[in-house]
């Protein structure tokens, strides 16, 4: 009975399932770890290294939550990485300016997308995995190795503390809230949720489906050149072939985060927690002395479970409806 | 300026069918028009065009005056049209309240929206409508189907629309009455209401006049307190198109009842999802017709039947040997073949060559050396699409290619393929030419002449009376009555598939005879 009291918040609540596995984690983490996790510098080096997933897996929330998939963050990612690696943008007013430039850039790759997903009826993944390799292609014309610098006032302006608190909880914080609030407390974001679950029936409600879908790609693009934008930050410097596991691996967050792959049901902050989960998992078993060999089981295993324990409340809801 | 509603002349049509064609007629203030007529027979373009869902080949429409050409259905809620769909337009996972206040949700200075107000709102509305067991809170998938359809209704209502569709509205409700007040209210107020409905004394109540429709044309309009139920059945009806029905085979009829030795397939208490319990059997070489209305359930006996969808208690007995219908596989072993109504959807291949299409059902016939031979493939479907009178030189294209007629009968080609002592088919000549439909008439009575046991549902009621042997009327999920061919007629089918049995004792005083088979 509580089992399923448990299973069924699960089913209603997507991203209770990965807060609840965060916590676990955490406390075997903080276990093996001992007090360092707890330091403000412990703290900063567990989110700098899962702050950029997290955001790139909040890009593809936006559009797996209108039913179409998002392949286009890893080229974004590049590029923007890349652009920052070799413009020479200098102090804070470059960091700034920096960040315009890259969320103009993703603006720019999801309105490719977004007009020809939206406006042209073209499959998502096609689109998007065209404007992925074609982005990438562009960063691997201005730099052709791995190289270039990108600004201090990024690398260390994001990664370091502010007085006692990391800079990344001070980004991560205000941006996840924002990113739910667009998802939950605008028309836009109603709109999301209602043409991922039922297309005609949102049109039926008077939703415009088609902008609607175009601005869930636009704001996945914008997000994206953020996500590249803190990657760079993390890394410090340009790499034009951009890891495509961080594509795979920002779907896996947004798995585990609740986030349904049919689309029409998810959160952002389940995206969020689902990244912050699959770094915790790294550096708990690197900690607990599991060959890092095993992680990708781990994780994988962990994706799956996820899914599973998401859809048992609705699956054992279908069978009380068809009992009854 | 006293029409809400004025239509000029409309025509649509989908390829070679032609779905709507001259119509024409007005809808006053205050006035509740009834659009009645067959399934087929237009009403749902209709409701398609003046949502802006579908545009018209030709013809005016005229809103309050004022051109009406809408572009989509947020463009005619704007001009004031509002519908009540029969397939709920509601979003499953949003609350009842959201759902009510789409798509202009109230928002603030930040463009947020005001979820205390939206819940008020909806408090508002659903009391204003006298309606307290819905919480405003709650997701509309967790509703049942009747309170998703109040909800519908209440929806188009609170638009205050000039005019409000009531698509087919109340086959779910469990209590009609508070719609029947609101579009009284609505009357008085000077608003037009256009009721597609399948339910005569529905129409009655809330309508002074009635359009019928026929074949995609107006066969009248008539005042509703003077027409009786027949004359509205007539009108629905027709007469005959001119569609020739192969002759009935003057075979020897068992006449044991109690004889079983020759029935293919047989039910007992079947039931799947909410159709059933069903009982009912097909002989060797017997055509059973099914009638029904639309949504009456047909769909799940013969989805039943075919193994698609599962069923949940009875007993199916095939040449008398019990099976378990668990997948088509299963049901094809057993010699059920099915023919699905949509042949897009859930028939045909598209981008497959016919000759595939046809084969697919049957794949291990056509193979030499272990794989599908164009030859082998060619002499081994001969014989049916030859039955079905489907022209070999159509084999080696793909199947989309070919006209709509002749896919349907790639379709009951591979159907016969599988070599079926009993077939399932699915409204076998909707949307096929006259052709053709003489052609898929021959092809039942020679599988029928053969032995093949045939399950057929048709909306053209012409279809069941002169093919079938024997008759049987769906109603709200079940089986109401069973009809022997030689006393069928159309209007009394068609008054049992509008009242079911409750008003079962009506058809000895309107039909003006004793039925034969005795009703169950």
């Amino acid at each position: 009975m509580v089992g399923s009291r448990v299973l069924s918040l699960y089913s209603r609540s997507p991203s209770s399932v990965s807060i609840t596995l965060y916590i676990v984690m955490f406390v075997v983490y903080a276990c093996a770890q001992g007090h360092f996790v707890a330091t403000p510098y412990g703290l900063s080096v567990l989110l700098n290294n899962s702050i950029s997933l997290a955001v790139g897996a909040t890009s593809l929330t936006f559009v797996i939550l209108t039913g179409g998939f998002d392949l286009s963050l890893a080229g974004t990612v590049a590029l923007t990485n890349t652009i920052l690696s070799v413009a020479g943008f200098n102090g804070v007013g470059g960091a700034i300016e920096a960040l315009v430039v890259v969320c103009g850039v993703g603006a720019i790759i999801g309105t490719v997308n977004g007009l020809l997903v939206a406006y042209y009826k073209l499959q998502s993944i096609a689109v998007t995995l065209g404007t992925m390799i074609m982005t990438s292609g562009i960063a691997l014309f201005m730099l052709n190795a791995p190289g270039g610098n990108v600004p201090d006032s990024i690398a260390y302006g994001l990664t370091g503390l502010l007085g006692p608190v990391p800079v990344a909880i001070i980004i991560l914080v205000p941006f996840t809230a924002a990113m739910a609030v667009l998802l939950n407390y605008t028309r836009f974001g109603i709109g999301v949720f209602a043409i991922g679950q039922d297309r005609t029936a949102a049109r039926a409600s008077g939703v415009n489906v088609e902008w609607t879908e175009f601005r869930a790609y636009l704001t996945a693009g914008v997000v994206a050149g953020l996500s590249g934008y803190l990657v760079s930050a993390e890394t410090g410097t340009g790499d034009p072939r951009f890891d495509a596991s961080f594509l795979l691996l920002a779907f896996a967050a947004v798995a585990i985060g609740g986030t349904s792959f049919r689309g029409g049901r998810g959160t952002v902050v389940g995206s969020v927690v689902g990244a912050g989960l699959l770094e915790l998992i790294q550096k708990t078993l690197f900690a607990i002395g599991v060959s890092s060999f095993f992680t990708g089981m781990f994780e994988g295993a962990l994706m799956i479970l996820a899914v599973l324990v998401g859809s048992l409340g609705s699956l054992m809801a279908a069978r009380r409806s068809a009992a009854s | 300026m006293d029409e809400v509603l004025q239509i000029r002349n409309l025509a649509k049509a989908f390829g070679a069918t032609q779905a709507l064609k001259n119509i024409s007629f007005d809808i006053a203030r205050g006035e509740a028009r009834a659009l009645l007529g067959e399934n087929g027979a237009g009403k749902s373009t209709c409701v398609k065009i003046l949502n802006g869902l579908v545009r018209p080949d030709s013809g005016t429409i005229r809103l309050s005056g004022r051109e009406y050409r809408p572009t989509g259905l947020s463009d005619a809620q704007r001009a004031g049209v509002s519908t009540a769909f029969q397939e709920l337009s509601l979003i499953p996972d949003l609350s009842v309240a959201v759902n009510l206040a789409m798509p202009t949700l109230p928002t603030n200075g930040l463009n947020l929206i005001r979820f205390d107000e939206v819940r008020r709102r909806a408090e508002r509305t659903l009391a204003s409508y006298n309606i307290f067991d819905i919480d405003p809170a709650s997701l509309v998938s967790s509703l049942t189907l009747s309170d998703k359809q109040r909800l519908e209704i209440i929806r188009a209502l609170s638009r205050a629309p000039t005019l409000l569709i009531l698509d087919e509205p109340t086959a779910a409700l469990t209590d009609v009455g508070w719609v029947y007040e609101r579009v009284r209210a609505l009357k008085a107020e000077g608003r037009a209401v256009l009721f597609i409905t399948h339910r005569l004394k529905e129409a009655r109540d809330l309508c002074e006049r009635a359009t019928v429709l026929r074949n995609g044309e107006i066969a009248g309009t008539v005042d509703l307190r003077e027409a009786s139920d027949n004359e509205l059945f007539r009108l629905m009806i027709g007469r005959s198109m001119g569609t020739a029905f192969p002759d009935r085979p003057d075979k020897v009829k068992p006449t044991n009842e109690d004889q079983h030795d020759d029935i293919v397939l047989s039910v007992e208490g079947l039931r799947s999802g909410t159709f059933g319990p069903a009982t009912l059997s097909v002989r060797q070489g017997e055509i059973v017709g099914v009638a029904a209305l639309e949504g009456q359930g047909q769909r799940a006996l013969f989805n039943a039947l075919a193994g698609i969808e599962r069923i949940t208690a009875g007993e199916v007995r095939v040449r008398g040997q019990r099976v378990k219908l668990k997948s088509p596989a299963v049901a094809k072993k057993h010699g059920i073949s099915f023919v699905p109504e949509e042949r897009k959807e859930e028939g045909l291949f598209f981008g497959l060559l016919t000759r595939a299409n046809i084969s697919i059902s049957n794949i291990g016939h056509v193979r030499r050396w272990g794989l599908v031979a164009r030859n082998a493939e060619i002499e081994g479907i001969s014989g049916v699409s030859g039955a079905v009178d489907l022209h070999l030189r159509y084999h080696d294209f793909p199947v989309d290619a070919l006209s709509g007629g002749n896919q349907q009968k790639a379709l009951i080609a591979r159907a016969l393929f599988a070599g079926p002592r009993c077939l399932l088919m699915f409204d076998p000549t909707r949307g096929v030419d006259v052709g053709t439909k003489q052609a898929i008439y021959s092809v039942i009575r020679k599988a029928a002449s053969e032995g093949t046991g045939i399950l057929l549902y048709s909306t053209e009621l012409r279809e069941l009376t002169a093919l079938s042997d024997r008759c049987v009327v769906i109603y709200g999920n079940r089986i109401v009555g069973e009809r022997r061919s030689e006393s069928l007629k159309e209007e009394e089918l068609l008054e049992r598939m509008h009242h079911g049995h409750a008003e079962s004792a009506k058809e000895e005083v309107q039909g003006g005879r004793e039925p034969r088979a005795k009703s169950l």
